[in-house]
């Protein structure tokens, strides 16, 4: 029965995500740095964040947009632009006479800023886009993301966003290391930081879907014309997804943005999404924990795990074939097809972490996220 | 006499050359059980439509309890108290019993979505489940309701479906064709159950059925249309003596 709040599986659901959460800790303070476990699990938590805010959309409202991109560059640049330390700015804007912004924002600050930011721009984009259906929004909500990535990047715009050049110099995951007075670093937090972050966003998307609002968004998708038989307003409750979505991919954005160290509006493109649509796809449409694992399993691949993929490999004397730059991606299209053919499904189908624990399947509540 | 529930003034719905319902008038009083029937494609289906918002009428005008309605969205409609079902089933398929019945209380809710989802709403949200318990042991499905909507059988789907409209809290009900699919027995239960909740639940119901015998045991009175235009209205014993009814059912070679 949906009505008592915390049943076994959820308190089990919660205790695992807790103790991956203090593994992490405890790795970041044994292993060095620079392994690539850390670098896996910062880009994973920020593909997770925009992976289930795009869940969110196509999952659980039936929107299918292809704009992720487009208002993760809204965060990224709205991180960026506030947070580029004062005395940095003439080096960052040197072409723009160390550009117009003069102040900076505290890093959570800045973060929300972001989210803000882009929830606003979907909500004026909304207004025409969400009247479209299925294609048509996709195609629409994909030709937002391409304007935005070439307006960031006109020379008018230069003083505040930088034009073309990059943004850099900003605060990073790196800066949430605890130091002593010497500067030397005395408990590693980079990639903890991040990772609770995302957990926190996350947690407040599923709160958000198994709330009241949450089940009007899935009546939507089930079945349009009986939601609004059911007294529920389309227009409203699609342009109140929709900007939820797009402030997390906002947050998404900043952490992307903290990631990279740097940002660059040519970096958003189309294929980013298509990623992320992927990463969603793979992990099954409209779960949760689906989104998350399968962002770190993704990322896991395409940075670490298929790298050898792409140098020359020699076992025993032989020289294995194919094995040269680029071949990796070979082989990642395959597995994609692969998954796609075969386990359309995804990996959760729509089963969340606590569904794992209990016997019968009941969809009546979700997960806690990751 | 108090105001009708439902009034419908001259209702006409044009689609290109088409005209599905022309000059349509009709009430529907408190507490009554009115039906509408005739052969297919008579435009019983497109009457209901522009009386629920799915349609704008061309021209005339809905009134529900003195007020104008014509022209509002279905959103709205049904929350000024006109729930409906579908001649094709229309449950949430992803939700169960419980979800989809509760889903119908999303309309009443004072939360916001900030309020809603940090759960500051709690008392609300209670008084929700507690309303679609009580409602869903009321009708006999309350031991179904962990159940996925779509996994029931035809004819609880079809009770669900009332049920769930029954939840949004409507002072008239429209149905569209609820026995359709169903064997005799069904159809029999069906009819005492739809009496049952007009009576339990205070309720006016409109109703478009095809079987004749549950159209003639349950209404106090029936609309007979054809090619969108009214030709009959009467209690069920007059309109089973129609000359016009009659000719419009077997002579015009449709199917009853």
């Amino acid at each position: 029965m949906a009505k008592k709040k915390w049943d076994s599986a959820s308190v089990l659901s919660a205790l695992v995500i807790l103790c991956l959460y203090a593994a992490v800790f405890i790795a970041e303070q044994l292993i060095p740095p620079t392994s690539m476990l850390f670098t896996v699990l910062k880009k994973g938590a920020t593909y997770a964040l925009v992976a289930v805010s795009m869940n969110l959309l196509n999952g659980f409202t039936g929107i299918f947009s292809l704009g992720q991109a487009g208002f993760m560059l809204i965060g990224a640049y709205t991180y960026a632009i506030f947070t580029v330390p004062i005395a940095q700015r003439a080096i960052v804007y040197q072409y723009y006479n160390g550009g117009v912004v003069q102040f900076t924002l505290p890093v959570f600050a800045a973060m929300l800023l972001a989210g803000l930011v882009a929830a606003l721009f979907a909500l004026l984009i909304g207004l025409p886009v969400l009247r479209l259906k299925s294609d048509y929004l996709a195609i629409a909500t994909l030709g937002f993301a391409e304007i935005i990535r070439t307006v960031f990047q006109w020379d008018k715009l230069g003083p505040v966003t930088n034009g073309s050049n990059m943004l850099r110099l900003f605060p990073t995951f790196n800066d949430f290391n605890l130091r002593n007075a010497q500067g030397e670093i005395t408990v590693y937090l980079s990639t903890l930081v991040p990772l609770l972050i995302s957990g926190v966003c996350i947690a407040v998307i599923v709160l958000l879907i198994n709330s009241t609002f949450g089940r009007a968004l899935r009546a939507i998708k089930d079945d349009e014309i009986a939601a609004e038989a059911m007294g529920i307003r389309l227009s409203s409750h699609k342009q109140m997804a929709f900007c939820v979505s797009s402030f997390f991919a906002g947050i998404g954005g900043a952490m992307l943005a903290m990631y990279q160290t740097t940002v660059q509006a040519k970096s958003f493109t189309t294929a980013m999404t298509y990623e992320i649509l992927l990463i969603v796809v793979i992990g099954g449409i409209g779960s949760v924990t689906g989104s998350c694992l399968s962002s770190f399993l993704f990322v896991a691949c395409s940075e670490w795990w298929l790298r050898f993929l792409d140098q020359k490999q020699v076992i025993g004397g032989f020289e294995v074939p194919l094995l040269r730059n680029g071949f990796r991606l070979v082989v990642f299209s395959i597995i994609i097809m692969i998954v796609v053919l075969f386990f359309r499904q995804g990996i959760m189908g729509t089963r969340e972490l606590p569904d794992l624990f209990r016997k019968r399947r009941s969809p009546a509540k979700g997960g806690e996220g990751k | 006499m108090s105001d009708p529930v439902l009034r419908i003034d001259h209702l006409t719905m044009q689609f290109g050359g088409v005209i599905a319902v022309d000059d349509f008038s009709m009430v529907v009083n408190p507490g009554e059980l009115v039906a509408l029937i005739g052969p297919n494609g008579a435009g019983k289906t497109t009457a209901f439509n522009a009386v629920t918002g799915v349609y704008t009428p061309t021209s005339g005008t809905v009134t529900l309890l003195g007020h104008n309605i014509t022209g509002l969205r279905p959103d709205q409609i049904t929350g000024m108290g006109i729930a409906r079902t579908f001649q094709n089933i229309r449950l949430f398929s992803s939700m169960t019993v419980f979800e989809n019945v509760l889903t119908a209380h999303h309309l009443r809710r004072t939360s916001n979505l900030l309020s809603a989802t940090f759960r500051l709403n709690g008392a609300e949200e209670r008084q929700m489940r507690k309303d679609t318990e009580e409602l869903l042991r009321r009708v006999d499905l309350y031991d179904l309701r962990d159940e996925m909507a779509t996994s029931l059988p035809y004819g609880k789907q079809r009770l669900l479906e009332i049920v769930r409209a029954l939840a949004t809290k409507p002072k008239l009900l429209l149905l569209d064709e609820p026995a359709a699919g169903m064997n005799p027995q069904e159809t029999d239960e069906l009819g005492d159950f739809i009496r049952r909740i007009r009576d339990e639940f205070n309720l006016s119901i409109f109703i478009i059925e095809h079987h004749m015998n549950l159209v003639m045991r349950i209404s106090d009175r029936i609309y007979v249309i054809e090619f969108g235009k009214q030709i009959a209205e009467g209690v069920p014993s007059e309109i089973q003596n129609n000359q016009a009814v009659i000719d419009a059912y077997l002579g015009g070679g449709d199917e009853l």
